[in-house]
């Protein structure tokens, strides 16, 4: 744990533009420092977009072993990778929110994941099965709570057509879908990953 | 509850009697149907399938099977059967059953460029002595031979062991098991000097640690693995502990999964011995009193043809089986090499994962249960593999004891009862005697009634090398029964089928369904199958379990059991028997094989009166006598008092099967331990009395590579083996409507990964190539089974994709099993300039 | 390698030729004629998902299933199947409550729910493809032996 915090700290101070940043300015004119502010920061905002959008992708997220080896090698047999029109999920499709606002909480949130790699919280498949009924319910509730947002980012009910769903699926929607009663998440848990100790979660034993 | 017989003919009696009384019953006016249209004979029968052998109720109503369900009073299974079980019912009746003996004809007369045409029964067995004659006359007893079964009943094993060893004087008798668990039964003999497990299925309510090493049994024993998965549900202390190349239904219920690169689990074995040793968990006073250790030759090759490199360069291909007596100290050494590094290295496992193992047998407060299937059988190293497992039991002494049981399970119904138990293998003859022994044959010939000296000493040839002797011309009279071997034989487009089409052999194939093997045969003669015939199987818990024969067979096709012993009756003992034998005893001459074998005074010492004339049994009546007593009485008389006692004849009729020994009618559930083992001297405790000095051997074996691994060109492992759903080569569950569409047609199961780098998806046509041949397959990067990256399974019951056109015919050097499991192929997208090709 | 030629050639006419007294059979069935033949892979199947029950061909045998079950969860964590067939999902789901045989454990007692050993439903409960049989199988349904003239068609040979 110490090891990984003087790490981190001693990567952050080595950083030439940290150091940089952290000297004060010396003898530059107002003006310059206001327009080259706003340029500066036209290129921050453009660079923290890019930023965004490359943390954004499965490559980045994957790029990491705890990911690669467990929840992505998970979805790899299931019907949001492979499917008959080769429409597929990336992570940040089902994991990110695709509202800047919420994006920008879930990225903050996302922090705890870069602390967890570095401190090996889960860098085996063993750590990783202790915690992933931790790991999962918090997922499900963000999704409880956002109304299964990202699913419905694809799968609208509006847009459903129930003469293409098999009946078993068609009346379940109808009853609970359409009406509000249920949200996505309530009985689509696990299609994507392996389920958790389901003990104790509503709708299972 | 169940309608028995019994009770259904007093039912029948008292419907009789009202009718008689003139009591009027109900008109069928109503839609229910009421009194006798409803009535139906059930009576017991062992599964026809796997080893597990779980008890089945049969319903029969007009002459045909209308139903079958788990026997609530079978102990194996107390009610359950698996999908397969459950649907025995249709196996039977695929409308292109063989009804009739067809040969290859041209001009009315055999030819083998001929087409297929019906002939009579006479017609077929003539042609086919013609040729036996013929062969035994040119080349002698070897070049005559039979490839039998592990799904043979008792009676048809033993009769075909007088048949080959006896009548026509030749060992080149070996059963399908060969491929099956070969490793398994040589090991028990070499560790323990008797066949088969010392523990029984009751292990499975007292151990609190499973672990499986190379067996998918929620696939493969999904009935036993009900009660390994009850005792895990119901008992949270106990866990499963799963070894495989690959995650699978099992790996999906167990604890821990342990995904290991193939042929590894010879070196994390080795490290669980060198950890109990290291922590001090040898049960030093069990070691020192029941114990010998021996190191065994290495660097053994792997069975292949003796002119293959592989086989040239091993130093002790030729005397693979010899080992050596050694002492505790030089086996602890030869185990300090497997470190926990070294193991982890070697397999792929993680450490922390082989240290959860390794401390579950080393705990003397856990009872383990071993298990293992094909992944340790069908092993170049199989042998080995199954010492190194019973090593870990034997220094912990965990061992022969409720819960504490390394346990070998059986793929086929009778792979104990009749392949191992009666003696059809090349190198056995009944109650684990082996040809070679001069005292052994001279006793087998005193029960037989037959002239000393007429028993054959020669090891016959083994599956494989049937195959390579009938492609060299060596082997020319062939009669392949209840198997499928050119859908389930290795290497077959190279080494199995080419002897067959040799124009110097003659090969029958008696089956139900035209199979592969039988399409590529001379003469092909229709079987009965399993009810339709009296039988007993024997399981992996040493149950031997009867049924009765409750249908006939359609049209002219005939039990195994009629067709050997019919055809002994076209021999007489001056045709088959060298002169100098019938010159020494006279009184045989000029006999028939039938006479000198089964009409022997005792094979024929029971009438028919004894049948229960509730039930047909053909065989009985083309005969005269009650055949199937008769010869399990003789056949009981080799082990009766000598550790194998089965029980009279008629108790196995009632019951649910016994587990042998049966001795003062109990049943023995653990052996070489006392308080169970009625052989085992008061006072001794432990006596492994299947050796003279009655203890057992820890053999030391190192950790040795496959003979074919992937490289550059061929860079991916093959996996070969069954689905839940078939049985075997699926000439019976293909037929099967509701098994065939659970399960239509083999894949190529495939890593994401893998396909995707390879750029293929999910159903994508591709062709599997080995150095041996290719076939076509579809990708499956789904579903039950999950292959890791480098690795890929298909199954072999799809006669339309026969697999074993790749594999590989190395076997393990000592017990000449193939291995299944490991050879390296490649995986490309099958080219769409032959697509013309679609039928 | 001319002797294996030959031989493969030696086997070719009469395999082609042997279809015709089996002609009936289902070549899927009993392998390439000749064997050495390569064969195209068939078809993998499509899963039926319509829901329909389907009628048992006698009273034990366990139903199969008419939907789909694939990525169902069926291990130490979760038994997707019991979300919806266990007793107290059923009016929710609208599926057939698991038998009651399914209560009683390996000794008989009836148990308060899913008994452990039945834990496994895919040992005996199969999904099906839309693949037609590749041989008729001509069993006799118990309903047509008992009465014959209520059972027009089906399962009389």
């Amino acid at each position: 744990m110490a090891a990984g915090i003087s790490r981190a700290w001693g990567w952050f101070r080595g950083n030439p533009w940290v150091r940089t940043a952290l000297s004060p300015p010396g003898y530059l004119s107002l003006a310059f420092l206001t327009l080259g502010g706003f340029v500066a920061g036209v290129i921050f905002w453009g660079g923290f977009n890019t930023a965004l959008e490359v943390t954004n992708t499965e490559k980045f997220c994957t790029g990491c072993h705890e990911m690669q080896a467990n929840v992505f090698e998970e979805l790899k047999g299931t019907v949001h990778f492979t499917n008959r029109s080769g429409v597929r999920a990336t992570c940040p499709d089902c994991h990110v929110p695709h509202n800047w606002t919420n994006k920008i909480a879930r990225k903050m949130q996302a922090s705890k994941e870069v602390w967890g790699h570095i401190f090996g919280s889960i860098d085996t498949r063993d750590k990783f099965l202790a915690m992933r009924k931790h790991l999962a319910e918090r997922e499900w509730e963000r999704m409880k709570a956002n109304d299964s947002l990202e699913c419905r980012n694809c799968h609208s009910s509006e847009s459903m057509d129930l003469t293409k769903q098999n009946p078993r699926a068609a009346s379940a929607h109808e009853r609970f879908l359409f009406s509000g009663e249920r949200t996505c998440i309530d009985c689509h848990k696990g299609i994507a990953h392996k389920l958790p100790d389901m003990s104790g979660v509503p709708g299972w034993q | 509850m169940d309608l028995t017989r019994r009770t259904l003919l007093k039912t029948q009696a008292a419907a009789a009697a009202a009718a008689a009384a003139n009591v009027t019953l109900p008109a069928s006016a109503q839609n229910i149907l009421t009194g006798e249209d409803l009535q139906l004979q059930w009576s017991k029968a062992p599964c026809r399938f796997c080893g597990t052998g779980c008890g089945v109720m049969v319903a029969v109503k007009d002459g045909k099977v209308v139903a079958t369900h788990g026997d609530m009073q079978a102990e194996v299974n107390r009610g359950l059967n698996c999908v397969k079980g459950y649907f025995l019912s249709k196996i039977m009746y695929g409308s292109d059953r063989l009804t009739q003996p067809l040969m290859r004809m041209k001009n009315g007369q055999f030819a083998k460029d001929g087409e297929f045409q019906p002939v009579s029964w006479d017609q077929a067995f003539d042609e086919m002595a013609k040729h036996w004659k013929r062969v035994l006359k040119e080349k002698g007893p070897e070049a005559v031979g039979m490839f039998g079964s592990g799904q043979w009943t008792i009676w048809e094993g033993y009769v075909a062991s007088k048949l080959m060893r006896a009548g026509f004087r030749t060992n080149n008798l070996d059963p399908n098991a060969r491929h099956c668990m070969a490793s398994a039964a040589v090991t028990f003999i070499r560790t323990f000097g008797m066949d088969e497990p010392m523990g029984c299925y009751d292990d499975f309510e007292h151990a609190d640690a499973f672990v499986l090493w190379g067996s998918n049994m929620a696939e493969m024993h999904p009935i036993l693995w009900t009660r390994v998965t009850d005792r895990r549900l119901s008992h949270p202390h106990v866990r499963i502990m799963t070894l495989s190349t690959y995650e699978h239904r099992t790996t999906d219920l167990s604890d821990m999964a342990l995904i290991f690169k193939p042929n590894s689990d010879l070196a994390i074995m080795n490290y669980i011995a060198n950890y109990i040793i290291q922590t001090g968990a040898v049960n030093r006073e069990f070691v020192e009193k029941h114990c010998n250790f021996r190191l065994a030759n290495t660097d053994i090759g792997y069975g292949l043809r003796p002119d293959n490199v592989l086989e040239q360069r091993a130093q002790h291909a030729n005397d693979a089986q010899v080992s050596n007596a050694s002492s505790f100290e030089d086996y602890a050494k030869l185990m300090s090499q497997y470190t926990v590094e070294k193991a982890s290295e070697l397999s792929g496992v993680p450490k922390e994962r082989l240290e959860a193992l390794a401390k579950l047998y080393a705990d003397p407060k856990t009872k383990v249960m071993s298990l293992w299937t094909m992944g340790f059988n069908q092993h170049v190293r199989g042998v080995w593999a199954n010492h190194m497992v019973y090593n870990l039991h034997l220094l912990t002494g965990k061992i022969s004891e409720p819960g504490n049981s390394p346990f070998s399970l059986t793929g086929q119904p009778s792979a104990c009862g009749t392949a191992r138990e009666v003696g059809t293998f090349s190198h056995r003859l009944p109650a684990d005697m082996q040809v070679n022994n001069p005292e052994h044959r001279k006793h087998a010939e005193e029960i037989w009634k037959l002239p000393h000296g007429l028993l054959p000493e020669k090891v016959g040839y083994h599956a494989v090398q049937q195959d390579r002797m009938l492609k060299d011309g060596k082997l020319n009279a062939y009669w392949i029964m209840c198997n499928n071997n050119l859908q389930t034989a290795p290497n077959t487009n190279n080494e199995t089928y080419p002897g067959y089409r040799n124009p110097a052999n003659f090969v029958v194939v008696s089956d139900a369904y035209p199979t592969v093997t039988a399409m590529a045969a001379d003469l092909i003669l229709p079987a009965a199958m399993w009810v339709e015939k009296e039988g007993a199987y024997g399981n992996a818990e040493r149950r031997t379990h009867f049924w009765h024969q409750l249908v006939n067979a359609p049209g002219d096709a005939r039990s195994d059991l009629w067709q050997l012993m019919e055809f002994s009756k076209r021999f007489t003992t001056d045709e088959v028997w060298p002169a100098q034998i019938l010159d020494a005893h006279p009184e045989y001459k000029g006999k028939t094989l039938f006479d000198v074998l089964y009409a022997n005074g005792e094979v024929n010492k029971f009438p028919l009166s004894e049948i229960d004339p509730a039930y047909e049994n053909r065989e009985a009546k083309a005969f005269g006598f009650y055949v199937q007593k008769g010869l399990f009485e003789e056949y009981a008389s080799f082990g009766r008092g000598h550790g194998h006692d089965l029980a009279p004849f008629d108790t196995y009729h009632q019951v649910r099967g016994l587990r042998w020994p049966v001795v003062n009618g109990q049943e023995t559930r653990w052996r070489y331990r006392e308080g169970y083992d009625p052989y085992v001297e008061k006072g001794s405790g432990v006596q492994f009395y299947g050796n003279p000095d009655k203890k057992a051997n820890i053999m030391g074996a190192p950790y040795e590579p496959p003979a074919e691994s992937p490289d550059a060109e061929y860079d991916l492992w093959l996996v070969t083996g069954r689905v839940l759903e078939h049985w075997h080569s699926g000439s019976m569950t293909m037929r099967v409507p509701e098994l065939y569409k659970a399960f239509s047609g083999a894949v190529l199961f495939m890593h994401p990964d893998d396909a995707a780098k390879r750029h293929l998806r999910r159903g994508q046509e591709v062709r599997i190539v080995s150095r041996r041949g290719e076939i076509r397959s579809r990708v499956e990067t789904r579903g039950r089974n999950k292959v890791p990256p480098g690795l890929v399974f298909v199954p072999f019951f799809d006669a339309s994709q026969l697999i074993n056109k790749v594999t590989l015919d190395a076997t393990d050097p000592i017990s000449k099993q193939t291995d299944f499991k490991k050879c390296a192929v490649k995986v490309v997208a099958a080219a769409t300039a032959d697509a013309g090709d679609v039928q | 390698m001319r002797r294996s030629v030959f031989l493969i050639l030696a086997g070719l006419g009469p395999c082609l030729a042997a279809g015709t007294i089996l002609a009936q059979d289902a070549p899927r069935l009993r392998g390439p004629q000749p064997f050495t033949r390569e064969t195209p892979a068939p078809p993998m199947q499509r899963q039926v998902t319509d829901d329909v029950r389907v009628r048992r061909n006698y009273p034990d045998q366990p139903p199969v299933i008419p939907h789909s079950i694939e990525g169902y969860a069926m291990d130490l964590n979760a038994n997707k199947c019991m979300s919806c067939h266990a007793r107290k999902f059923t009016d929710q789901s609208q599926a057939p409550m698991i038998s009651v045989t399914h209560y009683q454990d390996r000794e008989g007692n009836t148990l308060g729910g899913l008994a452990p050993r039945r834990y496994v439903c895919v040992s005996c409960h199969v999904p099906q493809t839309t693949a037609k049989p590749l041989v008729d199988n001509v069993f006799t349904d118990m309903d047509a032996l008992a009465e014959p003239e209520r059972q027009p068609e089906r399962g009389r040979h």
